[in-house]
């Protein structure tokens, strides 16, 4: 089956009936490109043997992220839902890639939103066509889920700011060379801007991590790093609203990503299945293997429907905060189940063989980042019962 | 038309092929005559069928395909056979296209079977990079491009001779000079083994533990496209796929092949396939009866090892 | 330098389904543009780049080809060329003259590149046959093409040897796949490309009404494949040796 899918020409038809087709070219291009030049190193990149770098940097070429920002800052003007099915391909191309890209993206989506026009015209094209990469810089050691209790400190200088704490977990880094920060000013958390390299910009080794291997993580720590004035983002205090607002969007992409590693693992299984044999027959004839091909089945279509209609939201302008985290609760979830029931269909071979395995490590990640399920929960039952009164 | 199965390639070896290819044709229907063309100079190699028409002026069979059209055409027009055979090496599709268009008839392409059918040549041919075979037909006389591999030589030697003067030919293209690509004594087509290497091999250096391995089985080495042609680390004869040379070994042992349809498409019709490569996932194990998860470099040692432990010696 | 490149929307072999009685689908079946026009078209941006110019894509297909002019166009062609027509599958004498027609109607053209054939029907008969019916010079199998303003030298990579040709232009040239890697259109240059003019041309408008094909497709059946698959296991060792025992057992090697 090819990256880009009837299924998927199916589901832009359905929610873009009059230019679907348009879309579909576009997705259908990069596709093809992910599956040449991405996924067959996608287990290189998973044993550390390649570096997403180089690949990444075509990608970004080619114009992923250009998908979702106007042309007016060098973006294609497209739907939402466009980029999110993009990332899905890439989620099933190469995990570590997306996340990295994803990561990336909701930068420039903080910038577009929140910053100065000058910020924007400077950094956004620039972004989205992958000559400057980001890095996205807001939980702590500390401080995860309960992101108001920030530490790191920014004081006021004559010019501007300078920063002291320490960041942990944070894709990209050490590789970017631009990092959007919360960090606390006198006026509250507050969103600044660091290019790299600058002074007092220190980032830790990369850490050793259970899945999405080729994508870096590492501490970054601020030791009086300078920050120029105009380099604040926004307003001063006001730095976690706008990392509120720019994760809701970012839980639609992480939703569209493991609906994509859950498709590659789905797609592994059914090919096993068909082909080996147990008792004299294909192991797909079996009742209990049909059983998890079909609830596999339903999962990713599922979750693809519930990431459609969140970014469907979005691009309406209607709140949509409680369904991006019911699409990311529900798709992450979904993929870990998904792929675990692959790991079983392969029976031995899943259990010993990185390709079958990766996709389950890879998905793991996203029950916790970008927002736990648990936290999720709490804020789509809040949505829910204001909604209702 | 005269009845004439006229049958020709730049290369003897496909000559000769396509010499037995229009033979049986010929043997098959009355009235038909095969007829092995040579250009300039009689190539006593080239067998396969009872009569022998030689081309006089113009330019020898491995001269510019414009002119041995040319050469052809001008015969034929005078001597109207009801069918030409080309081996379809890349100089052979160009003289056929070029007589197909020059004498007007239909020309039926990649042909690997042949037979006559109520006054139509009709062809089975592998499309769609192998997955289906297409029998297509076109009236007399007509010309056909005749895959390399889908006849054996046979022994006919030809018995009479006829010459025919084509005169003068120009070309429009000039050709300054021609070298040999790198070439091994490889006979792929006959070959009843081959180990076959692909981009499972890292360095052009290890080929030449492949090379101890084939000497081993008594075969010959092949390999898939992108070893021949992207890498340069064997001849183009060496490439076995559906752009590259058709093969029915007996034995097809593909060693760090992936198996796109393409290369499957030059060896599906071996008797038996085995495969080696890393990747379980690899679509050569649906082409193959026999498939060995592994690493090729710990593999083909191993099979060294096996047979010398078979055959005693040591 | 006007370069005109002539690229086939075809059926997306890899994708193709055989229904249960043997029978490729081929109503509906995937398409794309033919694996080596890519080739072509790079190569066709490659000569407009050094030599400057404009590039045209050219067609024979039913409606559903715009596709891979669309694709021809948003790598770099400047405008496209489509006859609509259905010239039937393993037909390239009705190509050829489709084609050459459209080429004399829109052209002239000093260079018309083709790859060196189509991926789902290989014949290799269409670039020759249209260098014939044009009366053109013709180069196949160009693995290297080097394009001036007086004329063209070109390197041809044959099964045995390689050739270094020379020719005036205007010429058709073919070329292999391995003579470059295709570049991959950059999404604004994918929404860019339907700006870009398709001029349309019927059979009957080039002057050339539906012939009958000369060759008649008889059948069209599924290669079976009844391969036994079976995976050997165990360490190298322990496979090879049950390897060579299944490989004795079947006859192909000798004991």
């Amino acid at each position: 089956m090819p990256l880009f899918s009837a299924e998927h020409k199916t589901l832009l038809k359905t929610f873009h009936p009059a230019v679907h087709e348009e879309y579909a070219e576009i997705l259908n291009s990069l596709a093809g490109f992910m599956e040449k030049e991405l996924m067959p190193l996608s287990s290189k990149f998973d044993a550390g043997l390649e570096p997403i770098g180089p690949s990444r940097k075509r990608l970004l070429e080619n114009g992923i992220s250009q998908i979702p920002f106007p042309t007016t800052y060098g973006g294609l003007g497209l739907p939402f839902s466009v980029y999110a099915s993009a990332i899905e391909l890439l989620g099933t191309a190469d995990a570590s890639t997306a996340l990295s890209v994803e990561i990336h993206n909701a930068v420039a989506e903080g910038i577009f939103r929140f910053g100065s026009e000058e910020q924007k015209s400077n950094l956004i094209p620039h972004l989205v066509t992958g000559k400057r990469l980001a890095s996205f810089a807001l939980t702590e050691p500390g401080s995860g889920s309960d992101a108001r209790t920030v530490r790191t400190t920014a004081k006021p200088t004559k010019d501007g700011y300078v920063l002291n704490g320490t960041k942990t977990f944070i894709t990209n880094a050490g590789e970017a060379d631009l990092y959007m920060v919360f960090a606390r000013s006198e006026k509250g958390p507050s969103c600044f801007l660091v290019d790299s390299p600058s002074p007092g910009l220190k980032f830790g080794t990369p850490m050793s991590k259970l899945g999405m291997r080729g994508s870096r993580t590492c501490e970054v720590t601020f030791e009086n790093c300078h920050v120029p004035g105009r380099n604040l983002v926004g307003v001063e205090g006001e730095g976690i609203d706008y990392a509120t607002q720019i994760l809701h969007a970012a839980r639609i992409i992480v939703a569209a990503l493991n609906v994509g590693i859950s498709r590659l693992a789905y797609d592994k299984a059914l090919d096993y299945a068909k082909q080996r044999t147990a008792f004299g027959r294909p192991i797909s004839e079996f009742q209990l293997t049909r059983e998890k091909i079909a609830d596999m089945k339903t999962g990713i279509n599922a979750g693809r429907l519930l990431y459609y209609y969140a970014s469907h939201l979005k691009e309406e302008g209607l709140d949509y905060s409680s369904e991006a985290a019911q699409a990311k609760v529900f798709a992450t979830e979904m993929s870990l189940r998904v792929c675990d029931a692959a790991i079983q269909v392969f029976g031995g071979y899943g259990y010993t063989t990185d390709e079958v395995h990766r996709p389950w490590r890879d998905a793991r990640l996203l029950t916790i980042g970008e927002g736990t399920s648990e936290v999720l929960r709490l804020l789509i039952a809040s949505r829910e019962l204001a909604r209702s009164s | 038309m005269s009845g004439e199965i006229w049958s020709l390639s730049e290369s003897t070896s496909v000559a000769s092929e396509v010499a037995a290819g229009a033979q049986a044709l010929a043997n098959s229907m009355q009235g038909f005559v095969a007829v092995i063309i040579d250009m300039k100079e009689i190539r006593d190699d080239v067998h396969g069928a009872k009569k022998r028409l030689l081309l006089k002026g113009g330019e020898n069979a491995s001269g510019p395909p414009e002119v041995v059209a040319e050469s052809i055409f001008r015969a034929a027009t005078k001597l109207m056979p009801s069918v030409i055979l080309v081996g379809a090496t890349r100089n052979g599709r160009e003289v056929a296209s070029r007589l197909a268009i020059k004498l007007r008839t239909g020309c039926l392409a990649e042909a690997s079977r042949l037979s006559l059918e109520d006054g139509r040549l009709v062809a089975d041919r592998s499309v769609y990079a192998g997955k289906v075979t297409a029998r297509i037909s076109s009236s007399l006389p007509c010309v056909s491009t005749v895959r390399a591999g889908s006849y054996s030589r046979t022994d006919d030697i030809p018995g009479e001779t006829q010459e025919y003067e084509v005169g003068e030919i120009a070309a429009k293209t000039k050709t300054l000079s021609s070298s040999k690509k790198e070439s091994g004594t490889v006979d792929l087509k006959s070959a009843k083994v081959i180990i076959s290497a692909g981009r499972g091999v890292k360095k052009k250096e290890d080929l030449s533990m492949l090379e101890d391995l084939a000497k081993d089985m008594k075969g010959a080495l092949g390999c898939s496209r992108p070893l021949s042609s992207d890498l340069g680390w064997l001849p183009e004869e060496h490439h076995i796929g559906l752009t590259g040379v058709n093969v029915k070994p007996d034995l097809y042992l593909a060693l760090g092949i992936s198996g796109q349809l393409q290369h499957i498409a030059g060896m599906k019709d071996s008797k038996v396939v085995a495969a080696v490569n890393t990747d379980k996932d690899a679509p050569i194990f649906q082409a193959s009866d026999y498939g060995i998860v592994g690493d090729l470099y710990l593999l083909v040692p191993a099979l060294r090892r096996a047979l010398t432990a078979r055959r005693g010696t040591r | 330098m006007k370069i005109a490149v002539c690229v086939k929307h075809a059926v997306d072999e890899s994708e193709l389904k055989i229904d249960p009685s043997g029978k490729p689908q081929l109503d509906g079946a995937a398409t794309k543009m033919g694996t080596f026009d890519k080739n072509a078209v790079e190569e066709a941006l490659r000569v407009k780049a050094a030599a400057g110019g404009e590039a045209t894509a050219i067609t024979v297909g039913k409606a559903e080809a715009k596709k891979s002019l669309k694709e021809a166009l948003a790598m770099g062609a400047d405008r496209g060329v489509h006859v609509v027509v259905d010239p039937g599958a393993l037909d390239p004498r009705r190509t050829s003259e489709l084609l050459a027609a459209a080429l004399t109607k829109t052209g002239p053209y000093d260079i018309i590149m083709c790859s060196e054939g189509s991926s789902d029907t290989y014949t290799g008969l269409v670039p020759p046959m249209l260098a014939e019916r044009l009366v053109l010079p013709y180069i196949g199998y160009v693995r290297k093409l080097e394009v001036s303003a007086s004329g063209v030298r070109a390197e041809r990579s044959l099964e045995e040897s390689l050739e270094m040709v020379e020719s005036s232009i205007p010429l058709v040239v073919s070329v292999v796949s391995e003579i470059n890697e295709p570049r991959y259109p950059t999404l604004i240059q994918i929404m860019q490309a339907s700006k870009k003019p398709v001029q349309e041309l019927g059979a009957d408008q080039l002057g050339t009404p539906d012939s009958p094909p000369a060759t008649t497709v008889l059948s069209m059946s599924a290669q079976s494949s009844n391969r036994k698959r079976i995976i050997i296991e165990g360490s190298p060792d322990e496979a090879a040796a049950k390897l060579l025992d299944a490989l004795v057992k079947e006859g192909v090697i000798q004991a």
